[in-house]
């Protein structure tokens, strides 16, 4: 039992796996962005361009809803989750096929990619929520969030949902294109299921029930409950949230490895 | 072993590498010796050591827990119904039932609810008894509870559900004893009526007081009118100028009425008899009637003391006194109507299912506890290799 040398093993294939997955972050900014006007700040300015069109038009359309709630904050909260857990997959479908010729070399792996991807996602639609929220406040359309920390915990376990999900559809993206066909109508279909729009409390409780189901709308919920506190009701099941992102993961490492193994680099 | 194998094994044996290791066909407890030396940490700390501890908890630590269950609505007569899209479109605002609903069911959640609960203890008591399991108990370590640590206790043990659809709220006591369960329970739906009552008894006192207290300006404003017009009657002497007045007026048409059929009968006697002694009886009389009726026109109009010099004063009292009864007669029905109002209006509280009294222990489900450990567990052992086989395909 030589667990130190484990230890060792393990530490120095995890270094190398940062520096490859570094490095495809930075190769990813740079084909993705390249270098000519704003370059990799589009990373972040993109989806704020999409979370500020929307609140307008929200804001335009429920100026009159009646609720006390803050239209620009429930807009903010809402669409930048959105954005976190859908643009993941997005980006994930059809990853590997123009890594290809990376996979030449032995330690670039599809994981390696995938996480690569991940991470310039979620980067870019924190910071663009970051930003939103601190020029929002800064201009007085919000108030800032009651309790950062189940702010924060609801961001993350969006984003572990979406980036499982992502690696999950992602492998079987490169199984069988049906896939990225799917994908598309299916996010759109899931975005007014996904609790951006509403607020669980509102429903019926017969539905309440069933649209606790989406894994989605429990996050959602728990941004809410940090971003406005005791002004809101909320409704959330964290266990249940937390399964899914689980066995999704299983599933998408599972799948990972699956096709890390079919993968012939050209 | 080392954790490279990890590696090349989970890619050859996937999932269901857990119970592997060298299979020796010796006697069964030395198998098992050697399963367990040969299974690997990662497999160990997230599969075997937790199911091990849920077991050892669920199956023989935990305390049975009792949950009495009791439902009620809180009915007010006038709430607006919601429909589903307006419900959608509203947002976050509280559609629904009225808010004696959320107050009961705030109340019940609150900490007097518990202060009231736990008077003399009562509940401390229940909840931190030695009978109740060390991992269960309230205060298990024996340090000095503060009321908030009490009272996070609390709500976790009772828990108030509301459904907006149909109002019924739930009231859940979970306990360790039945009785405890049923007891508790009785006592804060009790309490959520106390509160819903008070909040009645409030409104509908602020309803009755402020019309009361209309009618009793009212009242005392008309008093006060009639006591100065009647006082203006005793001063000036008038009862009704306009009444007096047209009896006066009567009277003086009256007497211009003989005045004229007097001067007539004088204008015939001068003509015909101008010495008849009657003469001078009739010029007599004559003087007199037109005398009197310049008494009673002085009365009625002209002089200080007349008629309608004091109508006006007459006339501005009496509209006052006729407008405060007005005013009288108007705050009393709205007082009526508050009332009437009040009595409709109150919100009580209707219990649909009373506290039972469990007569088995429902919670906790430990079978169900210790095979989803075991399950979570297995998946979790699952991701976590496979992350570290990802890495470890990293190499030099």
């Amino acid at each position: 039992m030589t667990s130190i040398s484990q230890l060792a093993t393990f530490g120095r294939s995890a270094a190398i796996q940062g520096r490859v997955i570094y490095a495809l972050l930075m190769r990813e900014v740079l084909t993705r962005y390249g270098r000519h006007n704003i370059g990799f700040l589009w990373l972040f300015v993109e989806p704020m361009l999409f979370t500020t069109g929307v609140t307008i038009l929200w804001s335009l359309f429920k100026a009159n809803h009646g609720s006390s709630l803050p239209i620009v904050a429930f807009a903010l909260t809402g669409y930048s989750s959105v954005l976190l857990w859908r643009n993941m997959p997005n980006r994930c479908i059809g990853a590997i096929e123009p890594n290809l010729a990376l996979m030449y070399h032995r330690n670039v792996r599809p994981i390696d990619i995938f996480a690569a991807r991940l991470l310039l996602e979620a980067g870019g639609a924190t910071i663009s929520f970051i930003t939103l929220c601190l020029f929002y406040i800064y201009i007085g359309w919000l108030e800032p969030p009651a309790d950062v920390l189940t702010v924060v915990e609801g961001w993350l376990l969006i984003a572990w949902f979406g980036a499982s999900l992502a690696m999950f559809l992602g492998a079987l993206g490169e199984k069988t294109e049906l896939v990225e066909r799917f994908w598309h109508p299916v996010s759109y279909l899931m975005f007014p299921l996904s609790g951006a729009a509403f607020m669980v409390d509102a429903l019926p409780s017969a539905a309440q029930k069933y649209i606790l189901y989406v894994p989605m709308v429990n996050g959602v919920e728990l941004i809410r409950k940090g971003y406005f506190g005791d002004q809101v009701r909320v409704h959330y099941d964290l266990t249940y949230l937390l399964g899914c992102c689980i066995v999704l993961t299983l599933l998408a490492l599972s799948q990972v490895t699956a096709i890390s193994r079919e993968i012939t680099p050209e | 072993m080392d954790i490279a194998r990890v590696s090349t094994e989970t890619d050859a044996k996937g999932f269901e590498s857990g119970q592997h290791g060298k299979s020796h066909r010796t006697r069964a407890p030395a198998m098992i010796v050697n399963k367990i030396k040969n299974l690997r940490p990662v497999f160990l700390t997230t599969v075997v050591i937790p199911t091990l501890l849920a077991a050892l908890y669920f199956g023989l630590l935990a305390s049975d827990v009792y949950i009495s269950e009791s439902r009620f609505i809180v009915r007010s007569p006038d709430k607006p119904a919601p429909t589903g899209f307006g419900v959608l479109l509203k947002g976050a605002s509280l559609a629904g039932a009225g808010e004696e609903i959320y107050a009961a069911q705030d109340y019940v959640a609150s900490r007097d609810a518990l202060q009231a609960l736990n008077k003399d203890g009562a509940f401390t008591r229940a909840y931190g008894t030695t009978a109740v399991s060390f991992f269960d108990r309230f205060n298990a370590g024996g340090f000095h509870p503060t009321f908030e640590d009490l009272y996070k206790y609390y709500e976790k043990k009772v828990s108030v559900a509301h459904d907006t659809t149909s109002s019924i709220v739930t009231l859940t006591v979970r306990a360790f004893t039945p009785r405890d369960a049923q007891h508790f329970n009785e006592q804060l739906l009790e309490m959520a009526e106390a509160t819903v009552n008070k909040l009645n008894d409030r409104g509908r006192q602020d309803l009755i007081r402020f019309a009361s207290r209309e009618v009793d300006d009212a009242k005392a404003k008309s008093q006060a009118a009639a006591l100065a017009l009647s006082a203006y009657r005793n001063q000036a002497g008038v009862v009704d100028p306009e009444k007096q007045a047209t009896v006066q007026i009567q009277m003086i048409s009256k007497l211009q009425d003989e005045l004229i059929a007097t001067r007539t009968q004088l204008l015939e006697l001068r003509a015909f008899a101008p010495q008849n002694p009657q003469v001078e009886v009739l010029v007599t009389r004559a003087r007199g009637l037109s005398g009197e009726i310049d008494e009673q026109l002085g009365l009625v109009a002209g002089s200080q003391k007349s008629l309608s010099s004091r109508a006006a004063q007459y006339q501005r009292l009496a509209l006052e006194s006729q407008f405060a009864d007005k005013q009288l007669a108007s705050a009393m029905t709205s007082l009526e109507e508050a009332r009437n109002e009040a009595r409709r209006k109150q919100a009580y509280v209707e219990r649909i299912v009373q506290p039972n009294l469990p007569d088995d222990a429902l919670e906790p489900r430990r079978l169900r506890g210790i095979i989803s450990t075991f399950i979570l567990g297995i998946v979790a052992w699952g991701v976590i290799s496979m992350l570290i086989a990802g890495v470890l395909e990293h190499k030099d």
